[in-house]
């Protein structure tokens, strides 16, 4: 059902991590911070469009890994929060654990032939 | 799941989170922006950049919607939307689809219904299919059969493993308590295994065993239903060990039936059962037929094994009785009975029999107007298809999908047909009641069900299939254009695969509607020939109601009460003239006798079998039907005076030569007790029996020579027997509880009863016949109004070139015309397969009747004509200077 609006160059579950994850490192946090920390972290490596973020954010929401409330922001403006709930804790873990395993077995695969 | 859960939630709260969503965007933009200023920006520049990292805003917000809720629910929803509009803006298109829907709907959803009750639905017993009712026939009676012979079917437990017996269910009056009133109830007689057999728990007490019916007369027990226990004692246990009264009887209340089963007949439901040893019939007597057999086969015994094992069961039995009696006659009618094993689940129904047949006709009748209803809807879309081309091709350029266009035309099918699932339920309703007011009065009810699963998926499995039959096609045609051929031509582009289509299921209407008009005139003219049946009688509107008295009171009792009660009758005001006759006409149920004519060959070497009637005085002078020769029964035909008959003509034709007068004749009943009878009176044939059936050879004897017990009081009367009733009730009433009256009615009612199977498929068949032909000259009027209206240019030139205005009317009328032709090319042979398929409910008619088939050709022709005849004037009035200065 989903068609191909969102046209990022990362694939769509690494998106959900990186969020989880910044969640996870951050605390409570609204859109804007969440796309500014992805960005500042990748180092302008990724190409992200910041609109892709609130689907990805609602997905993660919809399963229940992460809630989300109106607040106000540091610079006054009223703002939706969003923060990591238990369920999302327990996926981040289980996510990183399975990303690092993938990495490792790609490293294998990619270090020069001996 | 849980993401399941918020997105049906999200979808009912669409509009809310909508602005959400803006608000959270906005925020965003607004945070980016401000981010922007602080380094340097300028305010609009800040304002662009800030749009441009954030990527598409409504790309993102779509993504985000979709997500969020149910999208194919909201895009059905959406169509909905529109298809309602589109409807709203066509009214007349809307109601003539409904309407046309929810006769077809409304048509099979009522039929199916009757059909399913009557037919389908299983008892509510343990494992149904394995019941097998044994149903005599032949000899005397129908169905019943004895207590002796019972035993023996029940011992045969090689083919059943369990067997029951039961008797008809019948009136008896009610009464538990001292100070509460009496009603009258159904009790059933049973077996002491009914229950257990049947796998029909007690819902509370207990239910009867063997051990309840030993001995006759010695078990004063019952067993209430739960519908009666919850009506007449509010459902309270107290009821278990109290003593209620049962016509003369005391009997103690030992439990009630489990809650749904109401006995194994369809039409009728008892409150109470008995033990059959208290049904007061002789257990012991292999000729007394009371007792109705059921059983549950044993795994791996089919039906034809069980006939054939009970069949030569019942022979050998038959054999033993009847083999050496010497009464010839006797023994011929007695050694040719049988029995037949049949399918026992759907319960026992007197209806089925004479119902059936109609109710599966009319099930073809419907299914008729269902597909010429659709050929209707399909017509009617396909020319809203053709007068929307050019939004759709507009739609089309714009990028919209075919597949979305025809979904979007699919979504208004299934609109128009959940509208006329809906007013066809209704209409099923109404529709039903009228067919139930064509039952006879005594024929019980077996359709009082509230609605029934198995209908419900019936009928919603029909709007399913209706939609798939008129919606996908005009669906598929209507989008299949060029758009930018469409746009160019300014609309006027004509799909001209879309118009064969049209004319092809004009082709099919004219088809499904000649078939059930040639039904429907098959079943007209049949009715009509049952009706011109001579009677033998003029007063039809003489008033009879049936008087039964206790086979037990001896004879003069019986005529006395019956002699005060008619005096009584006579004093009615009102009433002119009274007499009584047994069985009555058309009262159902007959006698015979076997007697000899001297003079004749047909008895000269044994008796022959022939029906009596026993009728008071009067009785011809009050149904108005004079005697053709001599006389009929006066006050001084005593028991004392000389024996007296009165014959039918078919009786004088059968066993009287011309030598002799008729009325010089003396017939002998016996001859061991020579007892000789005069003929004093010939009487015209009288179909007593019904107007179907072959007068037989019929004999009339003075009541006063030959006593009845049973019998119908005959009145005539300046007042209806509607305004009769209380008096009769009143009269009848202070002979007592043990003699019971029926409601009076005329005689001409009782004979539209017993054709009530022919009234109702005619008539029926008559209203579906008039619809279809209406949906036909709409159809064909819809057809030939566009294509004369997509010819005008054409016409406009043809007139400009000199043709003459009749010329142009004819060639209109034509192509309608050639549209019923082709329909009835194919109507009337698959008519006269139909026609031979119901034959046999025909009467006086061939298959291949050529009144109704000549009738169906003419009344369509005529429908054609006259569907195409404004659409053809308007054609013939064109003037060509207007429709060539509009191009």
């Amino acid at each position: 059902m989903s068609t191909g609006a969102a046209k990022s160059d990362i694939l769509q579950g690494t998106l959900d991590l990186m969020v989880l994850r910044t969640l996870e490192s951050m605390g409570p946090q609204h859109g804007f911070g969440l796309a500014k920390r992805i960005q500042q972290i990748s180092e302008g490596a990724l190409d992200l469009n910041q609109g892709t973020l609130y689907p990805a954010l609602l997905r993660l929401e919809q399963r229940g890994w992460v809630r989300s409330e109106w607040g106000t922001s540091e610079s006054n403006r009223k703002a939706k929060f969003y923060e990591l709930t238990r369920a999302g804790r327990r996926q981040v873990e289980r996510e990183s654990k399975d990303w690092e395993r993938t990495v490792a077995v790609m490293a294998r695969f990619l270090r020069p032939a001996e | 799941m849980m993401a399941w859960w918020k997105r049906i939630a999200a979808f009912f709260q669409g509009a809310r989170l909508d602005r959400d969503l803006e608000d959270e965007i906005a925020a965003h933009l607004a945070m980016q922006e401000d981010e922007f200023r602080q380094r340097g920006m300028s305010a609009p520049q800040a304002r662009a950049e800030a749009r441009r990292e954030f990527g598409g805003v409504a790309q993102a917000a779509e993504a985000y919607r979709q997500g969020r809720g149910l999208p194919w629910l909201e895009t059905a929803v959406k169509d909905a939307r529109y298809a309602w509009r589109g409807l709203a803006r066509n009214p007349g298109f809307t109601v003539a689809a409904v309407l046309s829907l929810a006769l077809g709907i409304g048509a099979n959803t009522a039929i199916f219904s009757m059909y399913h009750a009557l037919l389908m639905r299983t008892l509510p017993v343990s494992h149904p299919e394995q019941l097998v009712t044994l149903y005599r026939t032949g000899g005397w009676g129908r169905g019943f059969s004895s207590y002796p012979l019972y035993r023996e079917v029940r011992g045969r437990t090689d083919l059943f493993s369990g067997t029951i017996g039961r008797t008809g269910i019948e009136k008896t009056s009610f009464r538990n308590g001292d100070s509460t009133p009496s009603e009258t109830a159904q009790v059933e007689y049973v077996t002491g295994n009914y229950f257990a057999m049947l796998g029909v728990p007690p819902a509370i007490g207990r239910v009867f065993t063997d051990d309840d019916n030993r001995t006759p007369k010695a078990h004063p027990l019952a067993v209430l239903s739960y519908d009666f226990w919850q009506r007449r004692f509010g459902g309270a246990s107290a009821v278990l060990g109290e003593t209620v009264t049962s016509g003369t009887e005391r009997v103690t209340v030992i439990g009630v039936a489990a809650r749904g089963f109401r006995g194994v007949e369809v039409d009728r439901h008892p409150d109470f059962w008995e033990p059959a040893m208290m049904a007061g019939e002789d257990p012991a007597n292999p000729s007394s037929f009371w007792l109705w057999i059921i059983g549950r086969r044993q795994p791996g015994v089919t039906i034809s094994q069980a006939r054939a094992a009970i069949e030569v069961l019942f022979q050998q039995r038959l054999a033993a009785l009847y083999g050496s009696n010497p009464n010839s006659g006797f023994r011929k009618t007695a050694m040719a009975q049988h029995i037949e094993v049949r399918e026992g689940g759907v319960g026992l129904s007197s209806l089925r029999e004479s119902f059936a047949t109609p109710l599966t006709i009319l099930m073809v009748a419907v299914w008729l107007v269902l597909l010429a209803a659709c050929a209707n809807v399909a017509n009617l879309l396909l020319a809203r298809g053709a007068a929307r081309q050019k939004e759709i091709a507009v739609r089309l350029s714009l990028g919209a999908t075919r597949a979305r266009l025809v979904r979007q035309s699919l979504t208004e099918s299934l609109l128009l047909a959940a509208a006329g699932t809906a007013a066809g339920t209704l209409l099923a309703w109404w529709g039903e009641r009228g067919i139930l007011r064509f039952l006879p009065a005594a024929s019980g009810n077996p359709f009082d069900a509230a609605p029934d699963g198995t209908v419900l998926a019936f009928t919603i499995a029909i709007a399913v299939l209706a939609v798939a039959l008129f919606g996908l096609a005009p669906a598929w045609r209507s989008t299949a254009i060029d758009p930018a051929e469409c746009i160019k031509s300014g609309g006027a582009q004509g799909g001209r695969r879309a118009s064969t289509l049209r004319h092809i299921l004009v082709v099919a209407q004219v088809a499904f509607s000649s078939m059930l008009v040639v039904l429907a005139a098959l079943f007209g003219h049949s009715l009509a020939a049952l009706r011109s049946v001579d009677l033998g009688f003029r007063n039809q509107n003489t008033i009879a109601f049936s008087l039964d008295m206790p086979d037990n009171w001896k004879a003069d009792r019986t005529s006395s009460v019956r002699g005060d009660f008619l005096v009584r009758m006579e004093s009615l005001p009102g009433v002119t003239m009274v007499s009584f006759g047994e069985p009555g006409p058309y009262q159902g149920g007959y006698s015979s006798i076997s007697v000899r004519v001297p003079g004749s060959q047909l008895t000269a070497h044994e008796p022959s079998w022939v029906n009596t009637q026993r009728v008071a005085p009067q009785y011809f002078d009050i149904i108005g039907s004079r005697p053709v020769l001599g006389r009929e029964f006066t006050v001084s035909d005593t028991s004392q005076s000389p024996k007296v008959a009165i014959v039918n003509e078919s009786f004088l034709r059968m066993f009287v030569p011309g030598e002799l007068h008729p009325l010089d004749r003396v017939l002998n009943f016996d001859e061991q007790k020579p007892d000789p009878v005069a003929i004093v009176g010939v009487v015209r044939d009288i179909p007593h029996q019904g107007l179907r059936e072959k007068i037989e050879p019929t004999m009339y004897l003075p009541l006063t020579q030959s006593p009845a017990s049973f019998g119908a009081v005959l009145l005539r009367s300046e007042r209806p027997a509607g305004e009769l009733a209380p008096a009769i009730r009143r009269e009848a009433e202070r002979l007592g509880p043990e003699v019971s009256a029926s409601i009076p009615r005329t005689i001409r009612q009782r004979i539209d009863e017993s054709i009530f199977q022919d009234r109702l498929v005619a008539t029926v068949g008559g209203f579906f016949g008039g619809l279809a032909l209406l949906l036909a000259a709409i159809g064909l009027y819809g057809v030939m109004a566009y294509s004369a209206a997509r010819r005008a240019r054409e016409i406009g030139i043809r007139i400009a070139m000199g043709a003459k205005r009749s010329t142009v009317l004819w060639m209109v009328l034509r192509g309608s015309l050639a549209l019923v032709i082709g329909g009835l090319a194919i109507g009337v042979p698959v008519s006269l397969v139909a026609a031979r398929k119901v034959a046999p409910v025909l009467f006086g008619i061939r298959a291949g009747d050529s009144l109704a088939f000549a009738s169906t050709v003419s009344v369509l022709l005529a429908v054609g004509l006259a569907a195409a005849l404004i659409p053809a004037r308007r054609a013939a009035s064109t003037e060509p200077m207007r429709v060539l200065r509009q191009e």
